[in-house]
């Protein structure tokens, strides 16, 4: 099934470089309609409200973790489909542990390129 | 000089034994006198030794504290709360700001090449230019940032420094503490932060992790570490 570019794709960091670059990638791969979030508990209320079809998410975050959102969105009956790749500079092996246990679709450590994430992407949604 | 202990003790227990041993109803005067002069005696050497351990432990723990006194002096504590930390949070501050300046002015840049118009390339290639040699000098707040953070590098090795000497002077060693509000939620929430050499675990090994294993369960995840 093709993807659809107008889906919407939430970003989530607490810095706003961080979300303006992710957003510029995006953008630059032909996602149109991106929205973000400082935190995880930001996210997770925007996604009560709107159905996104990709979650990108930092790790590190206050007053809501990258990872607590990952499991509160996994734990929603509404929401545990989404597909969600986790982007942050946590690198240590019981975090991808931690993660995949919790039902990431992909991760990817900082720094990345755009190419890496266009692969992550591409793994988790198909072809675009 | 003082008394060892046993020997005070002796002394008085001596000074009662004789008295328990005579018989004062039938002792002439004189002699009970004598007696009670011996136990006095015995009672006075044993306070006056009490006195003199108990002055020797006072000017031991008041020597301590002078001693300690005089290694916190050393630390310049003052210099350091009042100058050294104050001066490097301003110096970070300043780094945290000089970043983010010269990040805005790469992306802005880099942001409006992007939807450039490329319809006239000779003005394209000029406005290209221009846009790369503004990003160029914005990188030269790595050169300011470097020095920023050299000179709060030094802080924190004079502190450590300092501190090491201290609890060197004085025998210190750490005592165990609980942990705090926000090292819990490190400790719970995996929050190790950014690695000094790059990742821990390469993005290929990622990769391979989940391509291996997309469903994969505990277990399965678990053999991919053995």
């Amino acid at each position: 099934m093709a993807v659809d570019m107008s889906m919407p794709v939430l970003v989530v960091d607490d810095y706003k470089t961080m979300i303006r670059i992710i957003t510029n990638l995006l953008k630059q791969l032909g996602f149109e309609n991106i929205e973000d979030a400082a935190d995880g508990k930001e996210a997770f209320a925007k996604m009560q409200g709107n159905n996104y079809g990709l979650v990108i998410s930092d790790w590190n975050m206050e007053p809501m973790t990258g990872y607590e959102l990952l499991r509160e969105v996994r734990a929603d009956d509404k929401l545990k489909a989404t597909p969600f790749i986790m982007v942050t500079a946590e690198s240590k092996t019981e975090n991808v542990i931690a993660a995949k246990k919790a039902g990431v679709n992909n991760y990817i450590v900082k720094p990345f390129n755009a190419a890496t994430l266009k692969g992550k992407i591409t793994a988790v949604l198909g072809e675009f | 000089m003082t008394a060892a202990p046993n020997e005070v003790a002796d002394r008085v227990r001596g000074a009662i034994s004789s008295l328990k041993k005579s018989n004062v109803r039938d002792r002439p005067l004189v002699e009970v006198l004598e007696l009670s002069h011996q136990l006095a005696d015995a009672m006075k050497f044993f306070f006056g030794s009490l006195d003199q351990t108990i002055h020797g432990e006072f000017k031991y723990i008041a020597d301590f504290i002078h001693k300690a006194k005089d290694e916190i002096s050393d630390l310049c504590p003052n210099e350091i709360s009042g100058e050294r930390i104050p001066g490097a949070s301003l110096e970070l501050d300043a780094v945290v700001r000089d970043t983010e300046a010269a990040t805005e002015t790469i992306m802005t840049e880099a942001e409006t090449l992007m939807c450039a118009d490329i319809s006239d390339p000779a003005a394209y290639k000029e406005q290209v230019d221009a846009a790369m040699m503004r990003m160029i000098e914005a990188c030269s707040f790595q050169d300011l940032t470097g020095q920023r953070v050299n000179k709060v590098v030094t802080t924190l090795r004079h502190i450590e420094e300092r501190v090491t000497a201290f609890s060197t002077a004085l025998g210190v060693t750490d005592s165990a503490r609980e942990e705090t509000k926000e090292e819990i939620r490190d400790r719970e929430q995996l929050l190790n932060g950014p690695a000094i050499d790059g990742p821990e675990v390469a993005q290929d090994d990622i990769d391979a992790m989940f391509a291996e294993a997309p469903d994969a369960s505990q277990d399965d995840i678990d053999a991919l570490f053995d």
